[in-house]
């Protein structure tokens, strides 16, 4: 009964260990992707930009990365999940 | 420090006569930035005029001209050039009007010959291509076209087709495909046609040649050879004219570019029939020097003085004055904005700042090293060249040693804990491959420490803000401007006040524990409502619109978090690396070292070498991009507003020529 009752709760524990992985999974993965929509708008137009003049490079570069805060919060959150 | 250069407003007068000599003067010393004179846009110009040209710009611009022509021809980059000595402008002068004809001469009937050579060749090249499917039929040309009863169809099928009507037929098959070529009675022609529609027919029209196709081919292939080998002269000669001529076109152009632009500067002044008058600016330490020049040179003819600023209403030239170790960083400034010239300029702030983002993100013993060595490689290589790419190398040399520094803070070295150094700061050391040392990350620790960096930046930025408006704002407003900075502070302190009073968090202050006074809330808890609460009023007293902003104050803050979400990734892939190349490559033949397990040791260094370039490539991206957007858009986005107007005084830097 006591050994049963062990097992259990390894068994419990090892699925939290694993239901946690799965939710940071989660968070930078579809962080990740909002990231990559959000980006694929600005990316076409700095591009564009840029082949118009060659001065923007710098300031449209920064402009692209700016919906990179999704991913890093989301980034964030699976970090505090899994430590 | 903290504020652009000062500037002074001169104004220069005289006759007309002098106008060559002031001009020359003016941008020999190169400090007179030219305020562009407007007809009819100030009162106290009425009845001036724009000036025109000196005296010979159309002839100048006609030799630039003509220059430049024999320059591409060469395609002759002034840049590539090494430098060389200095040219008298008298004697290029004279080189100018002697060999320029002659050889300009030389180079258009070069580049004409070549010209009409490359017409020849692609001619050739043409032919080539409409013969190459007939090049396997061995009939002449000449017996395939040119009847008046029969039609000849050429072409490729997909298949041999049975054309139905009575003709002469030849069939190849090839790799490029089938071709079909039928002698059909005119009477019979459409309906053959429509026969080799269903074998996919695509005609090819016959070459008006005579004797066989290969034999053509032959000929106009030798004769290619011919064209492209005459060419291939042409071009040496015209590339040894290059090798000889390159400085000197180089000087000639330079010296041209600069009497262009001094005989054009009048269109810049205002005049009137015998006087000319020029305002602009100079540094404020140079008002002598430029105006005792002037004197000098037109001795004492004309009249300088210096005019009072109006800071209001005149648009001053902005050129920075910063100490040697942040001038890199204005690079970063100008890729934002130009500070205007009545704002704090931050270089200076953004030089201490940026580094110690970069090296909070990257921070590592390791890629620090590399990064110094490649910034003073780069540096040794650039020095020649100067400019913008330079100024970035700046940023990299003191980004890498920041690099280094928190590399050693962290007790980080390509992955691995620094032996003997525990980490000063939250440890970074993720537990991949079982070869992490110490007690593994410190997440929460890490996270409440960048957050301590976001307060600080976004509290310093305010207090700029304060400062900005104090200094230049006035009356009502001025106050209102200063309150509301003070007002966004204010919320962002109680707010930290009232989580500190309710939830305990490491590196930060516990006050938790302190005894409810009112409301069940305890003292710190009550001060960081009242703050919170008088800040917004603050902020609503300058404008109501603000109140939605209140949200990136929290969002702000927490932006900072990518610090260390960046940093461990870039940790992360260092310890897989290591992993891989270490733990399942290299030690694993370590225990029984054979022939074939050095082979695989090398391979596992070479996976080493690789893994951690790339990651260098990674950290310094990862870490310059987003450090350079924690400035721009948190630290900025408090306090400046950029859009002033770069000081660029008329002038040239001489490179080939001199006076």
């Amino acid at each position: 009964m006591l050994l049963q009752t062990d097992v259990a709760v390894q068994v419990a524990e090892a699925s939290q260990g694993g239901m946690k992985a799965l939710a940071a999974a989660i968070a930078v993965g579809s962080t990740g992707i909002a990231t990559g929509i959000a980006e694929t708008a600005i990316g076409s137009a700095a591009v564009g930009a840029t082949a118009e003049n060659k001065d923007v490079f710098g300031l449209v570069l920064l402009l692209t990365v700016i919906p990179e805060t999704i991913v890093i919060f989301g980034l964030v959150v699976a970090l505090l999940m899994l430590f | 420090m903290l504020k652009p250069e000062k500037m002074g407003k001169i104004l220069i007068a005289a006759p007309k006569d002098i106008m060559g000599v002031v001009v020359a003067e003016l941008h020999r010393q190169r400090l007179f930035h030219v305020e562009d004179f407007v007809e009819d846009r100030d009162e106290e110009y009425e009845g001036y005029r724009i000036g025109l040209p000196l005296e010979g710009a159309s002839q100048t611009s006609k030799d630039l001209i003509r220059l430049r022509s024999v320059m591409s021809a060469f395609s002759l980059q002034p840049e590539e050039l090494k430098p060389q000595e200095m040219a008298r402008a008298s004697a290029l002068k004279e080189k100018i009007e002697k060999d320029l004809p002659a050889l300009e001469a030389e180079v258009e009937a070069l580049v004409n010959r070549r010209q009409a050579l490359e017409n020849k060749a692609k001619e050739a090249e043409q032919k080539i291509e409409a013969l190459s499917p007939f090049a396997e039929v061995p009939y002449d040309l000449s017996l395939l076209s040119g009847y008046r009863t029969v039609t000849v169809l050429a072409g490729y099928v997909s298949k041999k087709p049975d054309l139905g009507v009575p003709c002469e037929e030849y069939f190849a098959a090839s790799k490029k495909g089938n071709l079909l070529i039928a002698a059909v009675p005119n009477a019979y022609k459409a309906e053959a046609e429509r026969n080799l529609m269903d074998s996919q027919f695509q005609a090819i029209s016959i070459p008006l040649e005579t004797g066989t196709a290969k034999e053509r081919i032959t000929e106009y292939a030798a004769k290619l050879e011919l064209v492209n080998k005459e060419i291939q002269e042409i071009s040496t000669a015209l590339d040894s004219r290059k090798g000889d001529y390159a400085g000197f076109l180089a000087a000639c152009e330079e010296l041209l570019s600069i009497d262009i632009e001094k005989a054009e500067a009048p269109l810049r002044f205002a005049t009137t029939d015998h006087a000319f008058i020029a305002e602009g600016w100079v540094p404020k330490d140079s008002v002598g020097t430029v105006s005792d020049g002037i004197i000098r040179a037109s001795a004492g003819k004309a009249f300088v003085t210096e005019l009072p600023v109006e800071e209001e209403k005149d648009v001053v030239p902005v050129e920075y004055d910063n100490v040697s170790f942040a001038r890199p960083s204005q690079l970063l400034m100008d890729t934002y904005a130009r500070p205007r010239y009545t704002e704090l300029d931050p270089t200076l702030v953004v030089a201490i700042i940026y580094p110690i983002f970069f090296g909070l993100i990257l921070g590592d013993l390791g890629y620090g090293l590399i990064l110094l060595a490649m910034s003073i490689g780069l540096w040794m290589l650039l020095k020649k060249v100067g400019g913008e790419a330079q100024q970035l190398v700046g940023v990299l040399f003191i980004a890498s040693i920041s690099t280094i520094i928190f590399g050693v803070l962290y007790s980080e070295v390509f992955g691995f804990m620094i032996p003997g150094i525990e980490p000063v700061l939250p440890s970074r050391h993720l537990n991949i491959g079982g070869h992490a040392g110490g007690h593994g990350p410190e997440i929460p620790e890490l996270m409440i420490m960048v957050i301590w960096v976001g307060v600080a930046t976004i509290t310093l930025g305010r207090i700029l803000g304060i400062v900005n408006h104090a200094l230049h704002d006035h009356g009502s407003h001025r106050i209102k401007a200063v309150l509301a900075n003070l007002g966004w502070i204010m919320v962002l302190w109680g707010l930290l006040f009232l989580i500190w009073s309710f939830v305990a968090l490491p590196l930060m202050p516990d006050l938790t524990g302190m005894p409810a006074v009112a409301g069940g809330l305890s003292a710190p808890a009550l001060l960081g409502l009242v703050m919170m609460l008088l800040g917004i009023v603050f902020i609503i007293r300058e404008s109501t619109l603000e109140i939605i902003e209140l949200p990136t104050i929290l969002s702000h803050v927490l932006s900072f978090a990518r610090i260390v979400g960046i940093g461990l990734s870039s940790v992360a892939i260092a310890m897989v690396v290591n992993f891989i190349a270490i733990g399942l490559i290299i030690e694993p033949q370590l225990e029984q070292l054979t022939i074939f397990g050095v082979v695989i040791v090398i391979i596992g260094a070479v996976v080493f070498l690789i893994g951690h370039l790339l990651n260098t490539v990674l950290g310094v991206l990862g870490a310059g991009i987003q450090s350079l957007r924690l400035n721009y858009i948190e630290f900025f986005t408090k306090f400046y507003k950029g859009g002033g107007k770069k000081y660029n005084p008329f002038g040239t830097k001489r490179r080939y020529s001199e006076e």
